[in-house]
């Protein structure tokens, strides 16, 4: 694994951050984390991030953010080819009808979160989300077995006609 | 500092190793033979050392062999004293050798399998007579792997039967030893049942394929009938080693596959087509149609019925054959150069009984293959073999097929470590056992298979081979 696949998580309260963070510590040897606190902020740490040559393997996004709101980057990331395939998870309290059928529609919202979330609803998204990511963009699952859905990540393995050596 | 990394080191020493023999003037070896040397070097570093994959490095050796040692290249456009330069379509026309198609059709019938969840199938209707005590189930997971394994790549078994075993090893207690062997059963049947049939693993190719250069063709149900009583004996002492290391703890395990066979149109023609398939393969003495002419058969009707499409075709492991034919061209100009000859004569082999010859390949290989691709060690060790018997140097009792066999088969035992064989690589990467437990349990399977294949080399197979 030379290239990096990091998580980000956008949100502007700072103990909602830090119970996030907190909840998915454990992913992080395998996952970067990286952090902002509003939409500004998180485009410039995937700016960084793509320029290093990683990639954003999901992001953990609220809905109201000071300034452009969340759904409104989460477009951007579907229109921008570098991020298109980031999984991506609203996290919100308060989103309305119309905002979440926009991410939807527009975005390519992979899941929704609602606050408060539990930490097993959590996890269990997060190993989803970035299974799927991993089973599209990497070539090599092994390094990914012990952290997220192993049978899953044989199942595509078995798809994919592997050769002995 | 960045430019002296191990890739890069690996890369420069092949180079190097490349040039040496244009430059130093070897004895008794002809002209081309230096060549050949220079190619076997930079193959042999690039497979050992893996700079670059060892299906690109076997692509380069092919290169390399048109360009410089065939009747087209540079260097020898007329036949000299010592070299009769083979023509280049010798060297490119290994990738449509017999056994190359053979396992084609082997590719082509997995393939099929997978899409329709034959292998899938197969393995929930085997699996129930096993019922639900640790030790029965274990057997049956190994037998099923060895029997699938012997059919579709070892690694891609394994990652099928580990959608079997996860859901398993999520219910048994953490401190249960039993979690181990079950995650160890899987790759190491698969490497044993590999060994079964000529398609069963790419080593299998390059035996098969280096002996069929020398007029001896090895048919589908002799190789069978060679290799599956080994296969049969490893797979019962591997069961044993396993669950005397690691002794299950439960009484019980539920096992629980779940799905039925398809019955679409489809699936049945894939079905049809690979009983047809493996029927007519495993009764060539019967009909004598050769197995890799019934080999066009899977390739033809799964493409003819769009049962595979153009995806898919592009989807088989392409590269395994690239690396097995590199390997089968290299043989061809070690031959010819007369350089395979030159290494062997380097070694006084009448100091060597037949018994320690058998020994001393097995070990050689088994060693090997525990580091490097079993495919690689096969390839660079079945040359010598050749050379062994046509220039006579082991003396009369010499049998090629016999040590071949044992060169091909011992790099099958190899499984002590993760990087040993794809299938230990993928059970390892499952955090339920620590190399130790495989190291300490692969050297022991690995040792008994080497008694193993000089007792079959001794006593049983010179009874099928003469």
């Amino acid at each position: 694994m030379d290239k990096k696949i990091y998580l980000l998580i956008v949100e502007d309260e700072l103990e909602v951050m830090d119970a996030l963070v907190k909840d998915l510590e454990k992913f992080e040897p395998f996952f970067p984390l990286e952090t902002a606190n509003d939409a500004v902020e998180a485009e410039q740490v995937i700016e960084d991030i793509i320029s290093e040559g990683n990639s954003i393997g999901l992001i953990l996004c609220d809905h109201v953010l000071p300034g452009k709101n969340g759904v409104d980057l989460l477009i951007e990331m579907r229109d921008n080819p570098e991020t298109s395939d980031t999984k991506k998870i609203l996290v919100t309290g308060q989103a309305g009808h119309e905002d979440t059928i926009l991410a939807i529609n527009k975005a390519d919202l992979d899941h929704y979160i609602a606050k408060p979330w539990s930490r097993e609803e959590l996890e269990e998204s997060v190993v989803r989300e970035l299974t799927d990511y991993v089973i599209e963009k990497e070539k090599n699952l092994l390094p990914f077995m012990q952290i997220l859905d192993s049978e899953k990540l044989s199942e595509a393995m078995r798809k994919k006609q592997m050769g002995d050596r | 500092m960045k430019y002296f990394t191990k890739d890069s080191v690996s890369i420069l020493l092949g180079l190097i190793g490349f040039a040496i023999p244009f430059f130093v003037s070897i004895p008794g070896l002809s002209e081309a033979g230096h060549v050949a040397l220079s190619i076997f070097i930079i193959a042999a570093v690039f497979w050992m050392l893996e700079p670059v994959p060892i299906y690109a490095t076997s692509m380069l050796v092919i290169l390399l062999q048109v360009f410089f040692l065939s009747k087209q290249g540079v260097l020898f456009p007329k036949a000299t004293a010592q070299y009769t330069p083979n023509s280049y379509t010798e060297f490119i026309g290994t990738l449509a050798n017999p056994i190359i198609i053979l396992f084609l059709g082997g590719f082509v019938l997995a393939a099929a399998a997978v899409k329709f969840d034959l292998d899938k199938n197969i393995t929930r209707v085997l699996l129930k007579p096993f019922g639900s005590r640790p030790k029965f189930i274990i057997l049956g997971l190994m037998v099923v792997t060895a029997l699938l394994s012997g059919f579709m790549s070892n690694t891609a078994t394994t990652a099928m039967m580990m959608t079997v075993i996860l859901p398993i090893l999520a219910k048994t207690e953490m401190d249960d030893p039993v979690r181990i062997g079950l995650a160890l059963c899987i790759p190491f049947a698969a490497n044993i049942g590999g060994i079964a049939t000529p398609i069963g693993t790419p080593p299998n190719a390059v035996v098969i394929g280096a002996l069929s250069n020398q007029g001896i063709d090895i048919a589908f149900t002799e190789w069978m009938g060679l290799a599956t009583p080994l296969v049969i004996v490893m797979l019962i002492a591997s069961w044993v080693v396993l669950l005397w290391m690691f002794k299950p703890k439960t009484d019980s395990i539920k096992l629980d596959v779940k799905g039925a066979f398809q019955k679409n149109k489809d699936a049945i023609q894939v079905y049809l087509v690979f009983g047809l398939t493996i029927g007519l393969w495993i009764t060539e003495s019967l009909h004598g149609i050769g197995s890799s002419i019934i080999a066009l058969l899977p390739v033809a009707i799964l493409s003819l019925t769009g049962i595979l499409d153009k995806d898919e075709i592009r989807g088989l492991p392409w590269e395994v054959l690239w690396l097995v034919a590199g390997g089968l061209s290299l043989g061809i100009s070690m031959e010819s150069t007369g350089l395979a000859e030159w290494i062997i004569a380097t070694i006084n082999w009448n100091l060597f009984s037949a018994l320690m010859l058998i020994v001393v390949f097995g070990l050689v290989t088994i060693i090997m293959s525990n580091f490097l691709s079993h495919t690689v060690s096969a390839t660079l060790l079945i040359p010598l073999a050749v050379s062994l018997a046509t220039s006579g140097a082991a003396g009369e009792g010499f049998s090629l097929i016999l040590i071949s066999l044992v060169i091909g088969i011992s790099s099958s035992m190899a499984m002590i470590l993760p990087i040993s064989t794809p299938p230990n690589a993928i059970a390892m990467s499952t955090g339920t056992l620590k190399t130790k437990h495989m190291t300490k349990s692969g050297l022991v399977i690995g040792a008994f298979g080497l008694l193993m294949v000089t007792l079959y080399a001794l006593f049983y197979w010179p009874l099928l081979i003469n």
